[in-house]
């Protein structure tokens, strides 16, 4: 431990003296002499010890370990979500299986089949009872003075459809 | 007949260093990290305090340090110090710290500090630790978060110019052009601000 007069024989502008800058550090009437031989030393008076934080080293180490499980975790979690290599290869090798497995099946039913099932497949079926389908005109019977009636021209010369539009103001709603 | 005798004297298991207790973390013993951030705990956030000089700040920063150390401490190489590789993490997270806040606040504070009269100033000072604390907050801020850094290491960490420039990656001669910018800067605005000090200061050889 240095004294105050120690210190003061002893210091000079520039110094590095761990001892003498300790000194410095703590005893206030020996830097006011200090500041004014080396102005520099006045703000080295600030450091040179160490400081504990907020809350205590304790608190403090506990949140850093506290933060770094949580990192940890999260690390563990990612981890899971990527798949491992022999799972990718697994993966990889299945789909692998379906597209050659799903190509070869293609293949096989594109081939042309043998004669006698190609005549078995053209074999006619049996006539099913063939339905006349015919148009039933909704109104059989009109008559009316006021009635305009336009026919639609047909599209093409073969056309035999008819189209004919009938206006009449006096039309019945439900016709 | 010979007869051996041996003394058994009980000792005291000596604590593992720095680089020893790193090859243990990387083994993933989680205790290790435990110790190793409760014995540079008080080192980083004194650093991280001085730089940014706010207490809760620095705290978060130091904390923030530590994660970051976890993180990436497969990166570090053995064949360097561990202090010098911690310093240059705390400085990278503190000047990083120290931009971003610099660009919200921008100075906002830097005229805000009462300036003593001549007649206060001519009455003489006596230099206070602690007065001198609030100083140096005050005048550092017109300081860049490297010069900070570096003015910080230097002067109350007491690291040479060689060790810093290490610890930043850079040249001596850029961290003593710093120091030399840094110290005219202050000086300039001790000089706005506190012309009590300034005066002494001038009295003095400031580079």
């Amino acid at each position: 431990m240095t004294s105050c007069l120690e210190f003061r024989s002893l210091f000079h502008a520039g110094t590095n003296d761990p001892a003498l800058l300790g000194h410095l550090r703590s005893c206030d009437p020996c830097l006011d002499y200090a500041a004014h031989l080396d102005p520099d030393v006045m703000f080295r008076a600030i450091g040179g010890e160490d400081l504990v934080p907020p809350g205590g080293v304790d608190a403090f180490v506990e949140d850093v370990m506290r933060a770094v499980h949580v990192r940890s975790k999260e690390d563990v979690v990612e981890s899971h979500h990527v798949l491992s290599w022999p799972r990718r290869l697994a993966v990889a090798a299945t789909i692998a299986a379906s597209v050659v497995g799903g190509t070869l099946v293609f293949e096989h039913e594109r081939q042309p089949l043998p004669a006698a099932v190609q005549v078995a497949a053209v074999t006619p079926r049996p006539a099913v009872a063939q339905v006349k389908l015919t148009t039933k005109p909704v109104v059989e019977t009109y008559s009316s003075a006021n009635a305009t009636i336009v026919e639609v021209p047909s599209e093409s010369a073969g056309d035999t459809t008819k189209i004919v539009m009938v206006i009449d103001d006096k039309l019945p709603a439900d016709l | 007949m010979a007869v051996e005798l041996r003394l058994m004297i009980p000792t005291r298991q000596a604590e593992p260093d720095d680089r020893e207790l790193v090859q243990t973390i990387r083994e993933g013993d989680e205790l290790a990290f435990e110790q190793l951030v409760r014995r540079k705990t008080s080192k980083v956030y004194a650093l991280c305090y001085r730089i940014i000089g706010n207490a809760e700040d620095a705290k978060d920063i130091s904390q923030l340090v530590f994660i970051k150390l976890w993180e990436n401490l497969e990166k570090y190489d053995p064949t360097y110090a561990f202090d010098t590789w911690l310093y240059r993490m705390v400085t990278n997270v503190a000047i990083d710290f120290m931009r971003n806040k610099q660009s919200r606040e921008n100075a906002v504070n830097s005229n805000l500090r009462l300036v003593k009269t001549e007649a206060e100033a001519d009455q003489g000072v006596l230099v206070q630790r602690k007065e001198i604390e609030q100083v140096f907050e005050d005048v550092s801020a017109c300081l860049s978060p490297k010069q900070k850094t570096i003015f910080v290491m230097n002067q109350m960490d007491d690291l040479p110019s060689s060790e810093i420039a290490k610890i930043l990656g850079c040249r001596e001669s850029t961290v003593r052009n710093h120091l030399f910018n840094a110290r005219k800067s202050m000086q300039v605005q001790l000089q706005k601000r506190y012309p009590e000090y300034a005066r002494l200061w001038s009295a003095g050889s400031v580079e």
